[in-house]
């Protein structure tokens, strides 16, 4: 007999953060060296830029098992690369739309601007977002769909249905 | 109560098509001209590539002509002759999808020959292609056509287009209703029409700007979306399609018209659209942008939603 393993019924979200590494990841490099606390919930991955990261990263993070998903990098201006964080504004605007219609809950998906030198704000835009996905539970949507073998076969329009009476 | 569409000038079109086409070919201005033939069956029309004149007694132009030709100057047909002019026969919204390339680099103004059609419509689905063109049996995409009269063609013949009849926009009309839902509905809607999907990516093989020579849904190394036909990895891909397309998708709406499985997939394109109209005030239209949207910025852009 194997010891009953003891299960936590305490839900840890799982979050997953793209950071530009000029930046963002200074920055929680600086949060970590000061000393400040902050939920061990977040995984960090280090990106060279935020116009890296791109919008499938994330539909994958989602798919993957991730609870909430965190976008972040440079100041508008201060960019390593010059206009990267610009260009990754844009594309995040219309993706957060996509998803939006799709489906998606966007209080999963937060982004944000921390520079190296804001170890603080690091602090405390993990701390609500995971506070934030903590308080709404796991993500269910994609890993439901990763189950599903094949369509459900409700017949959802009238051409289905049409087709239906037809048989 | 069904209207009928005035579509009695096709037939002037079409000889016009055929007089010009023949024209253009046996002057040596082009080495081939891309246009509607007719099919096999009664009314049906089919893409044609032709390359002599006498040939272009073969072409024609109905209601049924609803392929969109850019995608034949793109990846499909790299065999048709790179060195010359080559014609081709659009209708606005194809029109649209020309520029568009044209914009991306894909193509230059220099080596085609432009054929506008004045188009008052086509039809939805080219099951029974001899139907007369009906408010029924319209493409959702003419409903809300602003493209009728293409500008900026070599030729266009000139006829006085009949007024359209205002009809209502059935992809706004499904915007609207989608957006008033919950996110849990719409996920479940959507779930319901990507779970149909086989996979087939016909839609990605007639879009005129699905180029690449490969495809990000091709690679495994890393493995960015599901192949197989299952819930997961369609969904995904149908997002990173509408993803791909936003800023740059032009509404030939040849994605949806071509889906096996009918899901609407103009919907998305068009929600993107109308997305990327009210962030950046981009439309596409018929001039030539060297820049889309999601590849310029402005550094007063709208960031409200970074913290």
């Amino acid at each position: 007999m194997h010891p009953e393993k003891t299960i936590s019924s305490d839900f840890e979200p799982k979050v997953i953060a793209f950071v530009c590494t000029w930046c963002t990841y200074a920055g929680a490099d600086l949060a970590g060296t000061s000393r400040m606390q902050y939920p061990s919930n977040v995984r960090v991955l280090k990106f060279p830029c935020t116009g890296r990261i791109d919008p499938v990263f994330i539909l994958k993070a989602f798919q993957q098992g991730a609870d909430g998903v965190l976008v972040s990098g440079c100041h508008p201006g201060d960019c390593h690369y010059i206009a990267g964080n610009f260009h990754a504004r844009r594309r995040f605007a219309a993706f957060r739309k996509l998803l939006e219609f799709v489906g998606v809950d966007l209080q999963r998906l937060q982004f944000s601007w921390v520079s190296a030198a804001e170890g603080g704000k690091w602090v405390e835009v993990v701390t609500e977002l995971t506070e934030k996905v903590r308080a709404m539970g796991p993500m269910m949507e994609f890993k439901e769909l990763a189950l599903e073998e094949q369509w459900s076969g409700a017949m959802i329009s009238p051409e289905l249905q049409d087709a239906y009476r037809q048989i | 109560m069904i209207n009928t569409i005035d579509i009695s000038h096709y037939g002037t079109v079409a000889e016009s098509i055929r007089i010009e086409a023949a024209r253009i070919l046996g002057e040596g201005l082009v080495t081939a001209v891309v246009a509607y033939t007719a099919g096999r069956r009664a009314g049906s029309v089919q893409p044609a590539i032709i390359t002599s004149a006498a040939e272009a007694e073969r072409l024609t132009f109905t209601a049924a002509s609803v392929n969109n030709l850019a995608v034949y100057l793109t990846k499909a047909k790299k065999d048709i002759p790179r060195s010359g002019r080559i014609g081709i026969v659009v209708k606005g919204c194809d029109l649209k999808a020309l520029v568009g390339l044209m914009g991306e680099s894909q193509l230059q103004r220099e080596q085609l020959y432009l054929i506008g059609i004045p188009c008052a419509g086509v039809l939805a689905s080219t099951v029974r292609p001899a139907e007369p063109l009906t408010a029924g049996n319209l493409a959702p995409k003419c409903r809300e056509c602003d493209a009728q009269l293409p500008e900026g063609c070599d030729y266009v013949p000139e006829i006085d287009l009949p007024l359209p009849t205002p009809l209502e926009s059935t992809y706004a009309a499904e915007i609207a209703r989608l957006e008033g839902l919950t996110p849990a509905e719409r996920w479940a809607y959507w779930k319901e029409q990507f779970a149909k999907c086989i996979k087939c990516y016909a839609c990605r093989q007639v879009c005129p700007f699905c180029f690449c020579e490969q495809c990000l849904c091709d690679r495994n190394k890393p493995q960015m979306v599901d192949t197989t036909p299952r819930p997961a990895g369609n969904t995904a891909w149908h997002i990173v399609r509408a993803m791909h397309l936003a800023g740059r998708c032009a509404g030939c709406a040849e994605c949806e018209r071509v889906c096996p499985m009918d899901i609407p997939l103009n919907l998305l394109n068009r929600k993107m659209a109308k997305e990327l109209k009210e962030l950046f005030d981009y439309e596409a239209g018929f001039a030539v942008n060297e820049k889309g949207p999601l590849t310029m910025f402005m550094e007063k852009d709208d960031q409200s939603f970074i913290k």
